[in-house]
């Protein structure tokens, strides 16, 4: 069921003056993984209760399957939603947890039961039905929330970081579960709220990355990753270098090196940035070549990351490991291929750092 | 330091205490222990008026502690759905009763039920009334902190899961706040157990409660007897407590 | 899936806005309560406030307040009622502050079991502690013969040994805030026990004690059962004294007139005692 923001606008506290979201207008398809990504106070979250019903916007309709819920309670929207404390119901056992949805709809109860076990299973947690949640590991217990909100059969699912407060390891096997949910559950659409770029990249169909209550940008990881339409989704979506440069003909002009990239209908003496990823310049001499001193050097294991300053800007590059890295403060020159540049027409807002 | 303690805190509240239930079996008092060791005042502290008075008590304490329960408990639940101003009004309105001497209370109470069309001075339910008004702050007050550390997100998950509010009520946020509901009525059970001032302005002859037994006896000068039937008191809320502490643990633990 | 006929998770009939159960609004859901509370609580003490206004020779003056105000016995009861309730709280304070110094402080086994102690301490009337004294300092008892209990002195020990508790309770969850390691922290720059307390311990202990303190104030000011156990004909409270002229004189507007003063010294504190504790964050 597809959700629809109709220029959603909600204030804090009802005050116009402060604005959560500032008309929203997003469509997310049927069965379509949506991430909302953006750092916290972006309005993502907000967004996410505005569909769930918990958030009433003061312009603007949501709709849900082409219908208008925008006066709806909650209780009657038929939306899962998975968030990221869990909010398990703590007298409650797993089974009973996972049933309360479907108890408060009135649904036979031999249904119930096979509907639970079902649940259970999908979410591997079949063999801890009758453990109160507080028995439970964290990522035991974000699995019974997803088995809760699944049991109701929503065709909608909302899920607010739900993997935010697990650890490092935790987090990426259950990133692939929810990529397999999905596999398994095609009809239903997705809408996940986070602030990490991994995950809306790993899940997500399409990213809508939100900043200060606003859509910044919205599109396929690989559109987004690859051709950024601003800044600050480019910095944003995967790290990015964005170097401030004014347009030319043919190329652009950075730190007094001219530079050949694509520039598209961008008309020449304009200024404009400039967006390289990190893991796309080379060290050594090359086309597009930019010489700078090394300021900082940091071994990541598979990678090196060079910090070089050219011209006051600093300069990121992910190098595959390094056999004799540079020293600091050693002069060194780096470059990248015209097409894995992309010209931005606004200007810079940071160093990208 | 620790004699400073041992100084302080026993003589001071651990001996009145003791003094009474000393005091409880004996037949008199001569010197610094208690003497004519006796189970006399508890066969008349267990019997006859005495035993009318407990029943009295607990009833009351019983009957009282239930209705502030209630009342304290939905007051607490819709001011938690007020706004801010409506909130703050609601609390101040059921504090007030903590605030105004129990003496005025009773006398309140008095005035305004003495006559029709709410004629109840006279009867039982004039003692019980006055109790409740008594211990429904602080009923209130527990329920309102209990259900400010709620976690709104439960309510928040029920609700997604499609249950209506009234569900959501009795499903989630009652069972909840059971373990904090029952140590409120404890502790109502306890106050009105040891009610004296407002009991003795309104209090028929046929519904006497075991403080007012209490200070009858004294006041005649059956010190003895007076005290045993105080360690009855004092026994009598220990006991509905500690019921109550086992409820309670049993309630947190699920 | 699609075809489940169980699938209640999306309501699929068209609901008109404004369909189904109307949301009662929270006005309404607080109304019953609150009736209740005006109605067994407010329209009384109204009644009371308008009968002090009521002299038993009838119409509507000011008499009943004159007559009070002129009465010795008022003048007396106003007196002592406030001087032993800020008398009692100092003490309360003092000892509370000390005994709660110690509990927290000082370690060792049972402070877990004092903490109970108070717990059950509190739930117990007051006028137990006064019946204890009528042994320890009455007239049969362990001290003897001894008109002590009779005297105001009486009344504020039994009031100091009840109400010490109440500030006891704030104390220990203020001191059980308290970060030891700060305490190690200024003993390990060479602060002696005294300084710690004065510098350290008493400025996080304030809100709790000014809430402590204004609380046992009110109660101090609204106690009865103390004092009536005294038997003290000497010592006469207000709250006593509304007792005595409903109750025993059947001067109704009198003691209205009384009670009316001692709901409005009561509640005036109680209300700084609120919005003290509400700063304080206790």
């Amino acid at each position: 069921m597809s959700i629809r923001f109709d220029s959603v606008t909600v204030a804090y506290d009802g005050n116009v003056g402060s604005l959560a979201l500032d008309a929203l207008d997003l469509t997310v398809e049927p069965g379509e993984v949506m991430a909302l990504l953006g750092p916290s106070g972006s309005g993502k979250t907000t967004a996410l209760r505005a569909v769930a019903g918990f958030v009433r916007p003061v312009s603007g309709r949501v709709l849900l399957g082409g219908r208008d819920v925008t006066d709806l309670p909650p209780y009657r929207r038929g939306i899962g939603m998975v968030v990221q404390q869990y909010a398990l119901f703590p007298h409650l056992r797993v089974d009973e947890n996972v049933a309360f949805g479907l108890r408060a709809r009135r649904t036979p109860r031999g249904e119930i039961r096979q509907r639970v076990a079902e649940a259970l299973e999908m979410t591997g947690m079949a063999a801890y039905a009758r453990r109160y949640p507080r028995e439970l590991s964290g990522g035991q217990q974000q699995r019974v929330a997803i088995a809760r909100a699944l049991a109701i059969r929503p065709r909608v699912l909302l899920l607010d970081e739900p993997l935010s407060a697990l650890d490092a390891q935790l987090r990426s096997g259950m990133l692939a579960e929810l990529a397999r949910l999905h596999r398994e559950l095609p009809d239903v659409s997705m809408l996940y709220v986070t602030h990490d770029q991994v995950e809306a990249l790993t899940l997500a169909d399409r990213i809508a990355v939100m900043d200060k209550a606003r859509l910044r940008a919205c599109g396929t990881p690989r559109e987004l990753y690859r051709a950024p339409t601003d800044a600050f989704t480019a910095s944003f979506v995967g790290g990015a270098n964005l170097l401030p440069v004014t347009v030319g003909p043919g190329g652009v002009s950075f730190a007094g090196a001219e530079l050949k990239v694509e520039t598209g209908d961008v008309v020449a003496g304009a200024r404009a940035t400039l967006c390289v990823r990190p893991h796309l310049v080379g060290l050594g001499a090359g086309p597009n070549q930019l010489v700078g001193v090394v300021r900082e050097i940091q071994w990541r294991g598979a990678t090196h990351r060079l910090y070089v300053e050219v011209d006051g800007h600093a300069v990121m590059a992910d190098l595959r490991e390094l056999r004799d890295p540079p020293a600091h403060g050693e002069s060194v020159s780096l470059h990248f291929a015209a097409e894995d540049a992309v010209l931005l027409p606004a200007g810079v807002v940071g160093d990208g750092r | 330091m620790w004699a400073v303690f041992l100084v302080l805190f026993l003589p001071l509240f651990a001996l009145p205490l003791l003094v009474v239930l000393g005091a409880s079996f004996a037949t008199h008092w001569p010197g610094v222990l208690p003497a004519g060791l006796t189970t006399d005042n508890y066969r008349a502290a267990t019997r006859g008026e005495a035993l009318q008075a407990l029943t009295t008590s607990l009833l009351t304490a019983a009957g009282a502690s239930l209705l502030a329960l209630v009342v304290g408990t939905w007051a607490a639940l819709a001011g938690a759905a007020l706004n801010r101003r409506y909130r703050r009004l609601m609390d101040a309105l059921f504090v007030l009763p903590v605030a105004v001497p129990s003496v005025v209370v009773g006398l309140s109470v008095l005035v305004a039920f003495s006559q029709p069309p709410m004629l109840l001075n006279g009867t039982r339910w004039i003692v019980i009334l006055a109790h409740t008004v008594l211990v429904t702050a602080f009923a209130h007050q527990s329920a309102s902190a209990a259900i400010a550390r709620l976690d709104p997100a439960c309510e928040q998950a029920a609700a997604s899961l499609g249950a209506r509010p009234s569900y959501v009520l009795l499903r989630v946020r009652l069972p909840l706040l059971l373990p904090s509901l029952t140590a409120a009525a404890g502790l109502c059970f306890a106050l009105s157990m040891g009610e004296l001032s407002a009991t003795m302005m309104l209090y028929p002859p046929d519904w006497t409660p075991l403080p007012v037994l209490i200070y009858a006896a004294t006041d005649r000068g059956a010190l003895f007897t007076g005290s045993a039937v105080a360690v009855v008191l004092m026994a009598a809320t220990l006991l509905v407590l500690f019921a109550v502490s086992r409820v309670r643990t049993r309630a947190s633990y699920r | 899936m699609a075809g489940d006929p169980a699938l209640q998770a999306v309501p699929t009939r068209s609901a008109p806005r404004n369909e189904g159960p109307r949301r009662w609004s929270p006005q309404l859901w607080a109304a019953p309560p609150a009736a209740a509370l005006a109605l067994f609580f407010l329209y009384p003490l109204a009644l009371v406030v308008r009968q002090s206004f009521q002299p038993d020779s009838g119409g509507t003056s000011v008499r009943p307040y004159a007559d009070v105000f002129a009465s010795q016995a008022f003048r007396h009861a106003l007196w002592t009622t406030v001087w032993l309730a800020v008398a009692s709280t100092a003490g309360c304070l003092v000892l509370g502050f000390l005994l709660a110094l110690v509990i927290s402080f000082v370690p060792f086994p049972g402070a877990k079991g004092v903490a109970r102690f108070i717990d059950v301490y509190l739930s117990f009337p007051s006028f137990l502690i006064t019946l204890a004294l009528l042994f320890i300092y009455g007239t049969t008892g362990i001290i003897g013969s001894f008109q002590f209990l009779t005297t105001p002195w009486g009344v504020l020990l039994a009031e100091v040994t009840y109400f010490t508790p109440f500030v006891m309770r704030p104390l220990l969850a203020a001191f059980s805030q308290l970060d030891t390691a700060q305490l190690e922290a200024a003993s390990s720059l060479g602060a002696r026990a005294p300084r710690i307390v004065r510098r350290v311990i008493l400025p996080e202990a304030l809100p709790a004690l000014a809430a402590g303190g204004s609380l046992v104030l009110v109660l101090c000011l609204n106690e009865f059962g103390i004092v009536l156990f005294t038997g003290a004909k000497g010592v006469t409270t207000l709250p006593m004294l509304v007792y005595g002229k409903a109750i025993l004189e059947s001067d109704y507007p009198g003691a209205c007139v009384v009670a009316v003063v001692n709901v409005l010294i009561s509640v005036g504190l109680y209300g700084l005692y609120r919005v003290v504790s509400r700063r304080a964050g206790a």
